[in-house]
């Protein structure tokens, strides 16, 4: 694990220029009004960006990311202030606004802060991308953008982008603890433009996760992106719309998680349920949907988009149990509502940045798999819709969601027919739970690219479906 | 690092930078500084839930070099990483390729008064924290009042306060400073298994111009409510009804189509349309970046280039798409101060009203959808397809029948422009792209069954 132990050979101090003393002492102004727990959290990302159009290296980009936020919690309430200017007096201030909140007397304790190493590392970074030369970056743009290209030459315009980032946190709070991380990320993309009699349509393929460089050497190439991106737009130029109503729909494996994301996971994180928001709130322990549905959400799947070695409050992660034979077993927690509800972390708090406080989020969240083979699921519909590729979804704290499908097929007589295009489906969850008739053996996740967003917070994500199949949903298409 | 936030020293820093870029190998450089302090107090059940109260800066450059373009930002302001930053973007930009549009634009000779153009309301940031704090508690305290009203997603009051400043290279200089204040609150009806929810806010850029606490509340409990015990309908196509919010979603994903940027990528189905018919007569929409007071409102855009009004659709023919320097060189046009960092952004962005009253047009409909709301995406700008998930009253001769839910709409964007038949007469400019009431002849509705 390179990047930890990088990590505890620059120290915090030649980022932020800050003690531990120093810590201690912010902890300690932002105590001064009272409140059960502070915390401080400083943060130092550097994002990267190629992008290619028009055959050539349009432009690069290098951002910095600079701050620090600091948290009161006094009962159920929340101060927060943040800089980025990290000036003892600015500091300072945002301490105090954050302290406003609370209002008993004071009685300040030291905090003697413990510094704590995350327990694993799930990230999978040999070749380091913030540290590889351009060059090397600018190369797998290349040849991704290459590989679409020349797929076909109704293929028009490409777009290939390579972003990548480090960010390095580090938490301290009023339980002592002092830990840090260090978490690489890096997504290489690709967009086609196929055009054929007038008619334009877009493709989209992508991977990357917190890895290294050498993931694109082995586990996706550059020129597997391009040609997926291209396949995409060339088969949507030859699908026809599809079609509207209610019908039986099965699930490509994959990406169609994003259906569990929408459905489930926002709807069983902490805070909805503790406002008794969310339509889960009096549910828990009850059945809620088909017994093949068992749902997990784990930031510790390694190499993943959405893991992480600790969660924005510096709590190490769980595999968190959500659903289990269709019964509500768990909860995403943060600590502000694990505290409230008295229920245990699970290392779910996470936040954009540091100008946001930490909310409960998902991480890598997914349907486990059942004990159907796929082909069999697609031979049990007469009359329905297969949704395969995907663009992403929404769910209010009713229940109800949708999900946009890109493409897919119709299915007829238990066979993939017509390729058709974009649908979205809607559906209310409890509703939709029950209707998951049968679960595949073959679970797969999306293609690492995914960013969740809750409360103007973008994180990222990923998710993972085996095929499914929902007996009846409602399918919105234009035919 | 110091403690420096008046604009004068922002703006002596930019020119700093823009004058170490030339020194560095940059043939061109543009330095951007944004300095805002936020307030946001979040309350709910009465009680406070979070405040927050913070200030930020940030920096945004570009440089070109050879005609090779390369970005950097940073929220960090020390002059030593900023330097490292534009060193860096120099080496980079070598590495780039040779693209003969990249490049600032020209200095304009028009210069836009930022007085002119209201954009501070000093008496946002003279507001005290327990005012701001009592609007948002009296908010939702009028409408947790309403009975029928079961659990509230809290309610918001938020101000922020900034000043923008350019350097360029190219001789610009420039500066505003911008306020905004909003009051929003989430409200939810009905039983855990019937829930229905919705919400309403008021955000502008003058205080005085915020609505009431009691027009918020009454508004919020009364969208929420009307959704109270949906039912479902057959799948069909009908006409349907926009409402102004739901109108402003539409204009959003027409500006993403008219858009310079896509336009040249051919990444919207409205590309190589210029000049030609794209909606029928009833549809005229603006890009004015001049409307003194409003949201989108401000004296040039990220490159400079002095604000203007654009007709971008003028009784449905196709005038012109919005532009920053580098789009408008791709497709021989010029830029219409639409830069928004390295791409392109919306500055009052609306549909023009019409004649009629939004009553008027739900009496027009024998049967139809009137869309209150949609969730999820479902917009593919290369086609102009939309698929969303869709909450709608039920037209049923001229009058609102019942709430339904659980429906999708779906249709093609130059299809609905072309198949407009009323339009209007309530815009309010309630965000930076905005519209009014509108009638389209038939979407295709889906729900029950299928077809």
């Amino acid at each position: 694990m390179p990047e930890t132990r990088h990590f505890q050979r620059v120290p915090f101090e030649d980022h932020f220029r800050l003690s531990r003393d120093d810590i201690q002492r912010i902890l300690g102004i932002a105590q001064s009004s009272g409140g059960r727990f502070a915390e401080v959290y400083l943060e130092y990302r550097v994002f990267n960006s190629i992008v290619m159009e028009e055959d050539i290296i349009k432009e690069t980009a290098e951002s910095i990311s600079l701050g620090l936020g600091v948290r009161v919690i006094a009962e159920e309430k929340t101060g927060y202030g943040y800089t980025n200017d990290l000036s003892f007096e600015k500091i300072k201030k945002a301490a105090l606004s954050a302290a406003a909140i609370a209002s008993s007397p004071t009685t300040v304790r030291v905090v003697n802060l413990r510094t704590v190493h995350p327990p694993h590392n799930y990230y999978r970074a040999r070749e380091i991308p913030h540290r590889a030369p351009l060059e090397r970056k600018i190369g797998l743009v290349q040849e991704a953008y290459r590989a679409c290209q020349k797929s076909a030459p109704a293929v028009k315009k490409v777009k290939a982008a390579l972003l990548d980032q480090i960010q390095y946190v580090m938490i301290a709070n009023t339980d002592g603890l002092l830990v840090a991380d260090a978490r690489p990320l890096v997504k290489l993309s690709c967009v086609a433009i196929a055009e054929k009699r007038g008619k334009r349509e877009y493709g989209f393929s992508g991977g990357g996760g917190r890895v290294g460089l050498e993931y694109f050497s082995s586990a996706l190439t550059p020129a597997q992106i391009g040609k997926e991106a291209a396949v995409e737009a060339l088969s949507l130029l030859e699908a026809r719309p599809a079609p509207a109503g209610e019908m039986p729909v099965v699930l490509a494996p994959g990406h169609a998680g994003v259906l569990i994301h929408e459905a489930v996971g926002h709807l069983l994180e902490a805070d909805f349920n503790r406002k008794k928001t969310s339509v889960f709130w009096d549910k828990f322990g009850k059945k809620v949907g088909s017994p093949q549905v068992t749902i997990y959400d784990d930031p510790t799947l390694p190499a993943f988009r959405g893991s992480y070695n600790i969660d924005d409050e510096g709590t190490p992660p769980r595999k968190t149990l959500l659903i289990e034979k269709g019964v509500i077993k768990g909860l995403l927690q943060d600590r502000l509502s694990a505290g409230l509800m008295k229920m245990p972390l699970t290392g779910h708090g996470r936040r954009q940045d540091f100008t946001d406080m930490p909310i409960p989020r998902m991480a890598n969240t997914y349907i486990e798999k059942g004990d159907h083979e796929p082909a069999e699921i697609i031979r049990s519909v007469k009359k329905g819709f297969y949704a395969d590729k995907f663009q992403g979804g929404q769910v209010e704290d009713s229940g109800k969601f949708t999900f946009s499908v890109s493409s897919g097929f119709l299915i007829e007589n238990g066979r993939l027919t017509a390729p058709v295009k974009q649908a979205t489906l809607i559906g209310s969850n409890v509703d939709i739970l029950n209707k998951i008739e049968m679960v595949g053996h073959d679970l797969a996740f999306g293609l690492q690219t995914g960013t969740c967003s809750k409360e103007g917070q973008d994180v990222p994500v990923n998710d993972g479906c085996p095929t499914l199949k929902i007996s009846m949903m409602t399918v919105g298409g234009l035919e | 690092m110091t403690a420096k936030t008046g604009p004068a020293d922002l703006l002596t820093l930019a020119e700093r930078l823009v004058r170490f870029g030339k020194a560095s190998g940059a043939d061109e450089i543009e330095v951007g500084i944004g300095d805002g302090t936020e307030f946001a107090v979040d309350v709910r059940l009465g009680e406070i839930e979070n405040l927050i109260e913070a200030g930020s800066r940030s920096m945004g450059l570009r440089i070109i070099k050879d005609h090779k373009t390369a970005f950097a930002a940073s929220s960090d302001l020390a002059e030593e990483t900023l330097q490292r930053l534009i060193k860096n973007a120099v080496k980079r930009a070598e590495l780039a390729n040779k693209d003969e549009c990249a490049g600032l634009p020209s200095l304009s000779s028009r210069a836009i008064d930022p007085a002119g153009l209201a954009l501070f309301d000093p008496h946002v940031g003279r507001l005290e924290s327990k005012a701001k704090i009592a609007l948002a508690l009296e908010t939702e305290r009028i409408a947790l009042s309403d009975k029928r009203i079961t659990n509230s997603h809290g309610a918001s009051f938020v101000t922020n306060e900034g000043t923008s400043v350019l350097a360029s290279s190219n001789g610009f200089l420039g500066e505003f400073q911008k306020t905004h204040c909003s009051l929003s609150v989430g409200l939810q009806a009905g039983e855990t298994d019937e829930r229905v929810e919705d919400f309403w806010f008021s955000s502008q850029t003058h205080f005085k111009d915020l609505e009431t606490p009691e027009k918020i509340a009454r508004t919020a409990v009364e969208r929420t409510v009307r959704q109270l015990k949906p039912r479902k309908i057959k799948t069909q196509k009908v006409p349907v009804v926009f409402e102004p919010l739901m109108t402003a979603g539409l204009m959003g994903f027409l500006f993403s189509c008219t858009a310079g940027t896509a336009i040249y990528q051919k990444a919207s189905f409205l590309a190589d349309k210029l000049g030609d018919r794209i909606g029928n007569d009833k549809i005229t929409v603006i890009d004015d970046g001049l409307l003194p007071g409003k949201l989108g409102t401000s004296p040039f855009d990220s490159e400079g280039v002095p604000s203007r009004r654009t007709v971008v659709v003028q009784k449905g023919i196709l005038k012109n798409y919005l532009c920053n320097t580098y789009a408008a060189r791709k497709l021989k046009l010029r830029s219409t101060g639409n830069a928004d960092g390295s791409g392109v952004g919306p500055n009052n962005f609306y549909l023009e009203a019409g004649p009629h009253a939004p009553s008027e047009i739900i009496r027009s409909c024998e049967k139809g959808l009137l869309l209150i709301r949609t969730l999820g995406h479902g917009l593919n700008p290369v086609s102009g397809d939309i698929s969303r998930g869709a909450f709608g009253l039920w037209i049923e001769k001229g009058e609102i029948a019942y709430p339904v839910s659980e429906i999708t709409i779906s249709g093609n964007l130059g299809e609905i422009l072309n198949s407009v038949e009323m339009v209007g007469r309530d815009l309010e400019f309630s965000g930076s792209i905005c519209g009014p009431t509108l009638k389209v002849a038939e979407m295709m509705v889906a729900g029950e069954g299928s077809r």
